[in-house]
């Protein structure tokens, strides 16, 4: 066994703080991921999932937003069943039931979303962002989220590009629910104080 | 569902980062190749690697029967027509192709799932990204299983809560945001621990690193899938 014999190197107290959060919030996606109401037909199921990536795009800025997205599917990939219905497995992220996009849009919509809140790798005080950019920020996410999720739907089943859109069409109005749910949440100040 | 199972199966003995590559190797080259030839192909190296696993193909088919019924279902909405016929037979057979190469990557996924820990996928992570943001994910990845089983009793316990206050009469948007709320906050709560935890600790870049080593059988495996990842390439450039 080789040694390492130089002094030790400590990791940045904010480092260790936007980390841990990522962490966190990590396990926090896969905790409401389980927490879905499976609808039958090819359609995925209805989930309290957006909100992983609604928390670490306005928590944590654009970096540690997506870090936090990025270890979620990370841990999904090595077998834990974090995905939707106990799912798991880098074939579920790749293909599955043609749903893959979403997660990876989960990544890239929280990376967007922090980008448009904070403008900057570094996340600032949420106290110090108006409303309207953070609920910009959520609407960005979500557009994202379907712009990469439906294409590869259609790539991934063989549907043409607007069947496939019309296939998630009846997902709009639930998602418009989250969005509006995660818009009062935000407007009540439940995430500045943190 | 699957999960890894401790064995000596020649997908046990293999390194993390060549069945990675398998796998991703297949996927693009699925995604390249939706023919019938390109699939009968990749259904070969699915199997195959189920037989390194030790693994029933009828095992994985079950365990990922949910996505395998959405799945079928996809050529029925791919033929369905607003008029007559009502019934196409030409996209719908298309959408069959498509949705049939989906199983070899189940398949070599699943084998993957099987034969490895979870602490062999993070050391793989950990590898193949380099310097500390590889660092970070691969500390991150060990902390997030450990933490996700006690999130989930978290946010299963606030369920229970607002359930136990009568919350299945309030409008679902109530529902959602309290469970939400609660739940960050539950989960911002865990996050000061361990980040408190953590530099109690000495939380340092410079700790030893879990031991992986490449055998001679692993590289006609990372072989194959460099092979299956560069082979669109072959139809760009055919010779």
């Amino acid at each position: 066994m080789s040694q390492q014999h130089e002094s030790v190197d400590l990791v940045g107290d904010e480092t260790v703080k936007y980390f841990t959060t990522a962490v966190l919030l990590a396990a926090l996606t896969a905790a409401l991921s389980q927490i879905s109401i499976p609808i039958p037909g090819p359609l995925p199921p209805f989930s309290l999932q957006p909100f992983g990536m609604f928390f670490a795009g306005l928590l944590l800025g654009p970096l540690w937003g997506g870090v936090a997205l990025l270890l979620y599917l990370l841990v999904g990939i090595a077998g834990v069943p974090v995905f939707s219905n106990g799912n798991a497995g880098l074939g579920y992220v790749v293909a599955g039931q043609g749903t893959g996009g979403f997660l990876v849009g989960f990544l890239v919509g929280a990376v967007v979303a922090g980008a448009i809140a904070h403008r900057s790798t570094e996340p600032r005080d949420l106290g110090d962002i108006s409303v309207p950019v953070q609920v910009g920020a959520l609407v960005a996410a979500v557009a994202v989220v379907y712009a990469i999720g439906v294409p590869w739907l259609s790539m991934v089943t063989g549907l043409p590009l607007v069947r496939a859109a019309t296939v998630m069409a009846p997902y709009v109005p639930l998602d418009l629910v989250k969005l509006a749910v995660a818009v009062v949440i935000v407007e009540g100040g439940y995430l500045a104080s943190r | 569902m699957l999960s890894y199972r401790p064995g000596s199966s020649l997908a046990h003995r293999l390194d993390p980062r060549s069945k990675l590559l398998v796998q991703f190797g297949l996927a693009v080259a699925a995604v390249a190749y939706p023919t019938l030839p390109g699939v009968v192909a990749a259904t070969a190296v699915g199997l195959t690697a189920l037989a390194a696993a030790r693994l029933s193909p009828l095992a994985v088919l079950r365990s990922y029967r949910v996505v395998v019924a959405v799945l079928a279902l996809a050529p029925l909405v791919a033929g369905v027509a607003l008029g007559p016929p009502w019934f196409r037979v030409e996209p719908a057979l298309r959408s069959a192709l498509y949705v049939g190469r989906v199983l070899p990557i189940l398949f070599v996924s699943a084998a993957y799932l099987v034969s490895t820990p979870v602490r062999e996928t993070r050391a793989a992570v950990q590898r193949l990204v380099p310097g500390k943001p590889g660092q970070l994910l691969g500390v991150g990845m060990a902390l997030v299983v450990r933490l996700f089983p006690l999130v989930l009793a978290d946010v299963r316990e606030v369920r229970d809560a607002i359930r136990a206050r009568g919350g299945e009469r309030r409008p679902v948007w109530v529902r959602a945001r309290l469970l939400a709320v609660r739940s960050l906050s539950r989960t911002l709560d865990r996050s000061d621990r361990l980040s408190l935890a953590l530099r109690a600790r000495c939380f340092a870049w410079n700790p030893t690193l879990p031991a992986l080593a490449f055998a001679r059988r692993d590289y006609p495996v990372a072989l194959l899938g460099v092979a299956l990842a560069l082979s669109p390439l072959a139809r760009a450039f055919p010779l």
